[in-house]
């Protein structure tokens, strides 16, 4: 546990940027430390990529990636992150790269309920899919993440999920003959540092986008017949304050839809019969009252593909979710009162049901190359 | 803000993995019931309880059954082999009238009795809940079963008890719920299925009885007094009768309602 926290002070200190948060923490948690001097943690490297940025190309029914300044998209960065993404290497004993729950086969979520973790050990969520998560607010069910660079500390040093430290990181890559090079490549200095690792896996992940499907054509192309009949009935259940009134947190804006608000909200999912969440979501960043069991809400992007579905992976089935709104959730005194305006008739789940299998992207393969090609051996 | 972020992600990974454990047990604790002092338990005497029992009639036009239209649900109509008729009026054999709710209304003021220790089963199977009509007794657990192949959501509809509704999917475990107040009677009702109606009678004492098709009731090791026998059904209206019993005695009482 010292130790953990040592190497990440190290990687912290190697960014030579004192927070005051950084010293009270210090202050209060690592006294025992301060004495020990860590090897590599004087050196002030830039995990700024120097090549030429690139725009990401957006499909049909997506907004432009936001990208942040410290962390220019260049093509190199981009293969570099998506290298590591497949690499094995990130977490300890090289058992599980980021693939393993976040299933390229599997539209880059995990088929099992909740994500087996390092040594089989449990953890408590289902790995929600990647796809548009360059456009979230914030990271993981909680949002304890603000940014896509910031999440990737949460899995290489989640004892459940990677069991990996900053360091174990960077001396397993540095083991490679072929990673020094790349880093220069993208960074230009060959210095392998978890920063350097966080913004290449960023840059990869901003490419993982889901557009352009049947729903968008239909919406955002033009083209009147891209959905059934009966698509086109879902589509306006969902939207419908009265119905489905799905719209309220997974949003379709006039010129894209992301099908999320980025916000949290409580919709039953995971109360007990008493009322009681084992897991209290956003709660536990907050500690406000009203955040007990709310989750961010999930893009529906590919959502066909990407059960089990909800933060515990509770729900087998896009029949069981609808049947699940059509109840009105579990009722508990945080329900977002959205969930309360839900009427859905028989007809009215299977429309919706249908509309959701609309909106499956046409995302080329060679977004998702095989675990076998792309894992280091 | 970097370097923040990974502070506060850090930290509250380890503190979290070490908090949602305990959380979890406190949340357990939490849900048990304070350990107030053991509460003074009437206790029956054996030796002067006796029993009143008796058979609930109906007299009056029979109306034609209703048929219940499942069609849009096409698993409830599978698991049903066939027609499904409304339960709101049922007349058995020799004008017996099933589900009517008995109860003692008045006469135990001032005694406490002890929850009876073995849940009451309502099972949600072909779509449709059954019994149509029971009891418990405040502080008994009712477990809520689904046998079916589809999503119900169990929604009792009380006045004085909290109201609540939960999502049950196919094969999920038995919910258990108490009432925590009498209570006569809760609807309860399924948010998914609008033709799935149930009736629960809840009471701080165990003497009640549901009629079956032969409309007769027994309520059995009751206190000799004075008492108010209510019946409660869920067309037809209530009635009462006031009884006294003797020690050891057994009283019988019919009731006739009369349908329009
Ligand atoms: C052991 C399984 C596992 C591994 C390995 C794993 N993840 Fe995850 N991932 C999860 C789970 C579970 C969640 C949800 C956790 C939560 O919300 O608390 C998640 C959440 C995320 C999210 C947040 C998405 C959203 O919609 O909020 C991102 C991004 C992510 N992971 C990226 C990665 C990257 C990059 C790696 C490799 C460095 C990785 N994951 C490795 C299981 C895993
Ligand atoms: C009040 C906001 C809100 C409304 C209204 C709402 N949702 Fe959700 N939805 C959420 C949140 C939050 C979650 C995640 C909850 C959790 O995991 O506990 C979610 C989860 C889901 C999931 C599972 C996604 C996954 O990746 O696991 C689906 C599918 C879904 N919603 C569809 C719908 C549909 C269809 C409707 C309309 C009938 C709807 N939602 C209405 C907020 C909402």
């Amino acid at each position: 546990m010292k130790l953990r926290f040592g190497q990440s002070t190290c990687a912290r200190n190697r960014q030579t940027r004192s927070k005051s948060r950084v010293l009270h923490f210090a202050a209060v948690v690592l006294p025992a430390l301060s004495g020990i001097v860590l090897p590599g943690c004087e050196r002030n490297v830039s995990s700024k990529p120097t090549g030429t940025p690139v725009t990401i190309a957006t499909p049909l029914g997506l907004p432009t990636v936001p990208i942040p300044v410290h962390n220019p998209v260049t093509a190199d960065a981009i293969a570099l992150g998506r290298k590591l993404f497949y690499d094995r290497r990130l977490s300890n004993q090289s058992t599980l790269s980021c693939a393993s729950c976040h299933l390229p086969s599997h539209d880059f979520s995990d088929p099992h309920r909740i994500s087996l973790g390092f040594h089989g050990a449990h953890g408590t969520r289902h790995a929600p899919t990647l796809f548009n998560a360059a456009y979230l607010p914030s990271q993981f069910w909680d949002g304890r993440a603000a940014s896509l660079e910031a999440q990737v500390i949460g899995p290489a040093f989640n004892p459940v999920e990677m069991d990996n430290t900053a360091q174990g990181v960077v001396a397993n890559l540095e083991k490679d003959p072929e990673y020094p090079a790349l880093f220069q490549k993208v960074f230009g200095t060959p210095d392998i540092t978890i920063e350097r690792v966080e913004n290449a896996i960023a840059s990869y992940e901003r490419t993982l986008l889901s557009g352009n499907s049947a729903f968008d054509r239909y919406e955002f192309g033009g083209e009147k017949t891209a959905l059934t009949a009966q698509q086109i009935r879902g589509l306006a259940i969902f939207r419908d304050p009265n119905r489905g009134n799905c719209a309220a947190c997974h949003t379709i804006n006039a010129h894209y839809a992301l099908f999320t608000d980025g916000k949290f909200h409580n919709i039953g999912e995971g109360v007990d019969d008493e009322g009681k969440f084992d897991d209290t979501g956003r709660f536990d960043r907050t500690h406000l009252a009203s955040d007990t069991g709310a989750f961010e809400t999930p893009t529906l992007r590919d959502i066909a593909e990407t059960g089990p579905y909800m933060h515990d992976g509770r729900l087998k089935t896009l029949d069981a979710v609808i049947q699940y709104y059509a109840g009105q959730g579990n009722s508990n005194p945080f329900l977002d009162k959205e969930i309360k305006k839900i009427h859905l008739s028989a007809q009215d789940r299977g429309d919706l049901v249908a509309f959701l299998k609309s909106l499956t992207g046409n995302t080329p393969l060679d977004e998702k190359p095989a675990p076998e090609r792309a894992v280091h051996p | 803000m970097k370097p923040h972020l990974k502070i506060v992600a850090c930290l509250t990974l380890t503190v979290s993995a070490a908090m949602s454990g305990c959380s979890k047990s406190s949340t357990r604790h939490a849900t048990m019931p304070p350990a107030a002092p053991a509460p003074n338990y009437f206790k029956v005497d054996p030796a002067t309880a006796g029993s009143v029992s008796g058979s609930i009639r109906y007299q009056g036009p029979r109306p034609a059954r209703k048929p219940v239209d499942m069609s849009n649900e096409p698993a409830c109509v599978d698991a049903n082999h066939g027609k499904v008729y409304e339960d709101s009026l049922v007349v058995g054999p020799h004008n017996a009238l099933a589900n009517a709710f008995v109860y003692i209304e008045k006469g135990l003021e001032g005694k406490t009795f002890a929850p009876a220790p073995s849940p009451v089963t309502i099972d949600q199977k072909g779509c449709w809940f059954r019994p149509h009509v029971l009891g418990v007794q405040t502080g008994q657990t009712l477990q809520i079963v689904n046998s079916d192949p589809v999503t119900h959501n169990i929604h009792p509809m009380p006045q004085v008890n909290r109201e609540w509704n939960h999502s049950q999917g196919s094969g999920d475990p038995p919910m258990n719920h108490r009432f925590t107040k009498a209570e006569v009677m809760i609807p309860i009702k399924c948010n998914i299925h609008g033709w799935m109606h149930a009736y629960v009678g809840v009471l701080d004492h165990p003497y009640f009885a549901v009629t079956g098709d032969d409309g007769k009731f027994t309520i059995s090791n009751l206190p000799p007094g004075t008492y108010t026998l209510a019946v409660w059904t869920q067309t037809l209206g209530d009635q009462q009768q006031t009884i006294t019993l003797a020690p050891r005695g057994s009283a019988r009482v019919d009731f006739t309602f009369h349908g329009k």
